[in-house]
């Protein structure tokens, strides 16, 4: 058993629709020799020995191929975090458990298969932002989901006026009215 | 309801993965386009990543493309956009050329650019920058590191530790910005959390800072410090003292250094120690259970009642809600058991109630746990009550809980009736009740496989019996035909040895009436084992029976009944019961050597070069791998997890039978290298190499001198093997001999070679031959003492050449003794019956010594089974650390074919290991061989 010593300490990030599909995997550090899911294949192999094993049993760790996988499962998702054999395990599952929550926060509380699609540009950002190259960037829930941008709202396109006039148009445009009004009110006072 | 469906028409939105040429199609299209569109270069971003995070791989040239479009978007000011783009960079930047062009970009964002991307943009530099420009950037990283936004400051910390392989000359100078980080307190700016709505204006319960640049900072540290134990040392301590880490991930990173320090330094660790105590009681599960990780594997410094601490915590966390700190808890006082079950009994209640646990990971670790500790019951009555608890406890547990993990439940049950055979019968009684629930023939083939090893390898005649008999029961209503023919085939091998073989035959021949034909061959195969082996009347019966298997439908049945009918009239039982079997490894080893060779094919292939294993040896072999096969599955914990049992452990058998293979091939190795030295040729077949190389010099020497011993017992010559390695970098070494001096005068050197030239880094080796005095003529232990002699020349030119006219030093260089000792005469063996056997060997001696270099009985009891080369039995290499007297009983086999058998009383006297050795052998002379070369 070697010790890690390093910043390196997970894996990989995933997330598994409910069949088994990959809907995001980012192995990390690839060069690295420690790192044994290197082809597409045995990733995938390796996706689908996980996939079996969380369905079968509901926990939130196992051991799986000489690694440690600590899992959370929302409505039809599974986010997983792969580290080393020997990597604390309390540490793992809450980086899962955090960006877990992250998640459904940045998702409106409806995390499910269909949400990750759509908004898929900003679970990209909230992984990449909880860890980096395999060194765990940030931990905390809150400012995980503080960190990631929203989209824009609108296709500007300088010159022309733009006006949305759909539902959650309408609604921002009276929440932004609101909010300066009540701005100027307080001011006034 | 109407962005619903909006949403189920919209083809970018959801469903299969998206085209990849479309995507890169759309993506160079809309990247150049002007002016730039933010929400769709988003979206398509988004769909570009989906692509990449899904597996699917852009060729470098489309790659570059995409990259190079991307970098058209740095003129759109929009944040949202530039934070995505710098994770497609990051992406792209891997399989792009050509990276460095955006360098300038990046650089201008960092200085000037929006705080929502700029954390982005300084991990993304890190991506594109390569070891020459890295210098380039060093201003920029360095204050981005002492930036007062904490989320700036880590992304320039792990930039700066992601570029360490590539440019660690310009990383090494931020040693002080990363010390001031790690010491510093920073705050989120006021509208961190403003950005996303969840949030609202509320920030009460937001956390005004996470400290994760601590953390960050801290690995920087280390990797930049590492090499140097003082300045580590100080950075402990002081990191400790002012309690500044807030941060858990940077406390577990201290712990791990920590770990670090004491790896190369023990003597530290009464420094140390009180550091490590300090973060069991945390306010972070995760810290705890990384200080008892850590005092785990320095078990061995820490000392008895400080470990106790460890397994309070430990025994803290087992009741946690986590499952995930349940299950590491549980996993790390089943690693503490191995080797020190009787630690972990104070946890007993806790893993007991764990038992019933939700995750089956964590039950089967505490039932594996608890079946450990039993065999240490300090009291046998209570320790017997508590086993019958615990199997009630099992047999309710296994209708819940699924195959994989019955079968790491049967294992562990092996192992244990293995290890303390006079707890087998309960154990067995729990396997045969399980056997006769229902399974799949995976189950069955564990608990088979299992019960199988017991009758191997339990001393009680009792037990194997009553085994043997459950086995005749269960073949009654076995469905697996596979299974049942390897049943058939046990009782054919034990049923006749033992005191009523006519209930093994009754049951046999029911199959033979019964079932199919394979499974009536293999009953007429065993049938014709009691024919052969049992006196009569019974002999006759089998006859009778098998008789009237010859008109049996099938052919292979009356094949085989007619062919074992004419062995068993011939009287030659050997033909059918065969007590000795081929080397396998060695079989296969000449087969592909003869085969390799068309000119081999003119004599025909000599099957009797091929060694013959018999039973004993075979048992030995197996037995020793079953427990560092268990032992391992128990270790490996990859294999706690049962549902991938099939694979690692079908890896382990390979594994282990490699490892005999590979000491098999080892001897054939030197075997074909000594074959190679013509002198040796007259001395016969090799008997025994030592397999590991022993040093005669440190590691680091100038010269490091390792030795081989070969002795051939026909001949009774010893051919000692140096290998000499030059690691001096500017040093020819010339005419190297070895000059071996014996303190036996019944040594008679005979013969040595000499090296003729060593350049530098190369090795090569100096053979030098003895002859040693018979068993029965003299004291043949001896001690050598040994010399290098060689002639220096010095390195002139960067060729390696030296100068001829240089005609060099002569010199000596000592290098340590090498003792001749009672194990080089001997193999271990098992046997199932030590006591017995000890009986009835002729030869006695003994002896008493102190054990030298040792402090523990544990210690000691592995040295000796080591130096004499002999395999524990009875279980009694385990000893109990905190135990002050032991008795290991060792046996082996000598290179003349006696057996030796060992028993030694250890006891404990202050800080020294006394043993009383009592030897007992076959051949003459080797009892006394080995109560003189003990020690």
């Amino acid at each position: 058993m070697s010790l890690n010593i390093s910043l390196h300490t997970v894996t990989a990030a995933l997330i598994l629709s409910n069949n088994g599909e990959r809907l995001y995997a980012k192995y990390y550090r690839p060069e690295d020799p420690l790192q044994q899911f290197k082809t597409l294949q045995q990733q995938q192999k390796f996706e689908k020995t996980i996939y079996d094993k969380v369905n079968k049993l509901h926990q939130d760790v196992l051991l799986c191929d000489n690694h440690l996988v600590t899992y959370k499962q929302t409505n039809d998702l599974i986010l997983v975090f792969v580290g080393a054999l020997q990597e604390n395990e309390s540490m793992l599952f809450s980086l899962t458990a955090n960006v877990n929550e992250a998640l459904t926060i940045l998702l409106n509380n409806l995390l499910d298969k269909q949400s990750v699609l759509e908004k898929y540009d900003m679970v990209c950002l909230c992984l990449d932002e909880a860890v980096d190259d395999g060194i765990i960037l940030e931990i905390d829930p809150a400012v995980l989901v503080s960190r990631v941008t929203k989209p824009p709202v609108t296709s500007v396109v300088p010159g022309e006026m733009h006006i949305d006039i759909s539902e959650k148009g309408l609604f921002s445009a009276f929440n932004y009215a609101t909010k300066r009004i009540s701005e100027k009110l307080q001011q006034g006072l | 309801m109407s962005t619903q469906s909006y949403k189920a028409q919209d083809p970018y939105s959801l469903g299969s993965l998206p085209d990849k040429m479309a995507v890169y199609q759309e993506c160079v299209q809309q990247f150049n386009a002007l002016p730039v569109d933010a929400k769709k270069c988003r979206q398509l971003l988004a769909k570009m990543l989906r692509l990449i995070y899904h597996g699917v791989t852009f060729p470098a040239e489309e790659s570059t493309m995409l990259f190079f479009s991307i970098s058209k978007l740095f003129q759109h000011k929009d944040s949202s956009l530039r934070q995505l783009v710098y994770l497609a960079i990051k992406e792209l930047s891997a399989t792009s050329q050509d990276v460095l062009m955006v360098t300038s970009s990046i650089m201008k964002d960092i200085q000037l650019g929006d705080l929502i991307y700029k954390p982005n943009a300084v991990r993304s530099l890190s991506k594109v920058l390569d070891g020459l420009t890295v210098s380039s950037a060093e201003r920029l990283f360095r204050n981005c590191m002492v930036d007062k936004n904490p989320i700036v400051s880590s992304a320039a910390l792990i930039a700066s530790y992601n570029l360490l392989p590539v440019a660690k000359d310009v990383v090494k100078r931020f040693a002080n910005e990363a010390l001031e980080t790690v010491n510093s307190y920073k705050q989120f700016p006021s509208n961190q959390f403003q950005l996303h709505e969840y949030y609202g204006t509320s920030t009460t319960n937001l956390p005004s800072n996470s400290y994760m640049y601590q953390y960050h900072a801290l690995g920087l540290l280390y990797e930049l410090k590492s090499h140097d134990k003082m300045s580590m040392m100080k950075l402990i301590t002081s990191l400790h003292e002012g309690s500044s880490l807030k941060n858990s991930l940077s406390i577990i990173q201290l712990i791990r250094y920590i770990n670090r320090v004491l790896h190369d330094d023990p003597s530290l660790i009464t420094h140390l120690y009180p550091v490590l105590h300090s973060f069991l009681k945390h306010k972070s599960d995760m810290v705890e259970l990384e200080a008892c990780k850590t005092l785990t594997t320095l078990q061995h410094l820490v000392k008895d009642d400080e470990f106790m601490n460890v397994i309070l915590t430990l025994q803290k966390l087992l009741s946690v809600p986590r499952s995930a700190t349940r299950f590491a808890a549980v996993r790390l006082i089943n690693k503490i058991s191995l080797k020190h079950p009787e630690k972990v009994l104070v946890v007993n209640l806790e893993l007991e109630n764990l038992i019933n646990d939700p995750n089956r990971s964590i039950s089967t670790l505490a039932i594996t746990t608890l079946l450990k500790t039993f065999g240490v019951g300090t009291v046998e009555s209570t320790s017997s009550e508590s086993v019958d608890r615990l199997i009630l406890k099992m047999t309710s547990l296994m209708d819940e809980i699924t195959e994989d993990f019955k079968i790491v439940i049967i294992e562990a049950i092996e192992s244990l009736a293995l290890k303390f055979p006079s707890k087998h019968k309960k154990l067995v009684e729990f396997l045969d009740d399980l056997l006769r629930d229902d399974g799949s023939i995976k189950l069955k083939t564990a608990i088979v496989e299992a019960l199988f090893d017991l009758i191997k390898f339990l001393p009680d005649e009792n037990a194997k019996q009553l085994i043997l008999m459950n086995f005749c029961e269960y073949i009654e209503d076995c469905e697996f035909t596979l299974l049942l023919v390897r049943i058939l085939h046990l009782l054919g091998d034990e049923g006749p040895k033992t005191s009523q073989p006519s209930y093994y035959i009754r049951h046999i021949y029911n199959r033979l009436v019964l079932e199919n034909s394979i499974i009536r061959s293999s009953a007429v195969i065993a049938l014709a084992k009691f024919g052969a082996l049992c006196d009569e009347p019974l002999a006759s019966n089998v006859r009778t029976l098998l008789t009237r298997s010859l008109k049996d439908v099938d052919d292979e049945v009356r094949d085989r009944a007619s062919v074992s009918l004419r062995f068993i009239d011939s009287k030659q039982p050997s033909l059918i019961v065969n007590d000795s079997r081929f080397n396998l490894a060695a079989l296969e080893g000449k087969l592909t050597h003869y085969l390799n060779n068309e000119d081999n094919f003119s004599t025909g292939f000599q099957i009797s070069e091929v060694p013959l294993l018999t039973l004993d040896e075979l048992k030995s072999m197996e037995y020793n791998e079953k427990l560092t096969q268990l032992d391992n599955n128990a270790d490996g914990s990859g294999s706690k997890d049962k549902s991938e049992k099939g694979t690692p452990s079908g890896n382990q058998d390979a594994s282990n039978d490699d490892a005999a293979a590979n000491e098999y091939l080892k001897q054939q190795e030197y075997a074909a290298r000594l074959a190679e030295v013509e002198e040796f040729v007259e001395y016969g077949k090799l008997t025994k190499s030592t397999m590991t190389p022993i040093y005669l010099t440190d590691r680091e020497n100038e010269f490091v001198v390792t030795v081989v011993k070969h002795f051939f017992a026909e001949t009774n010559k010893l051919v000692l093997e140096y290998e000499i390695t030059n690691t001096l970098s500017l040093l020819v070494l010339q005419d190297i001999t070895i000059d071996v001096v014996p303190d036996n005068e019944a040594y008679e050197a005979e013969y040595s070679t000499k090296l003729a030239e060593l350049k530098p880094q190369q090795s090569g080796s100096v053979y030098n031959s003895f002859g040693v005095p018979g068993i029965l003529e003299d004291d043949v232990l001896a001690a050598l003492g040994n010399t290098l002699k060689y002639i220096s020349k010095d390195i002139i030119d960067d060729e390696g050449g030296i100068d001829p006219a240089d005609e060099g030093i002569q010199d000596d260089y000592e290098i340590e003794d090498l003792e001749v000792s009672a194990g080089d005469f001997m193999f271990p063996l098992y046997k199932p019956n030590f006591t017995a056997i000890y009986d009835l060997l002729p030869e006695e001696d003994s002896t008493v010594v102190t054990v030298s270099g040792v402090s523990t009985i544990e210690n000691a009891a592995t040295k000796l089974t080591k130096t004499l080369s002999c395999m524990a039995l009875d279980g009694t290499d385990y000893v109990p650390s905190d135990s002050t007297s032991h008795i290991l009983k060792l046996l082996a086999k000598d290179l003349w074919g006696g057996i030796v058998a060992v028993q030694v009383r250890l006891a404990l006297r202050g800080a020294q290991v006394v043993a009383k050795i009592e030897v007992k052998a076959e051949t003459e002379g080797m009892a006394g061989v080995v109560a003189s070369g003990a020690y």
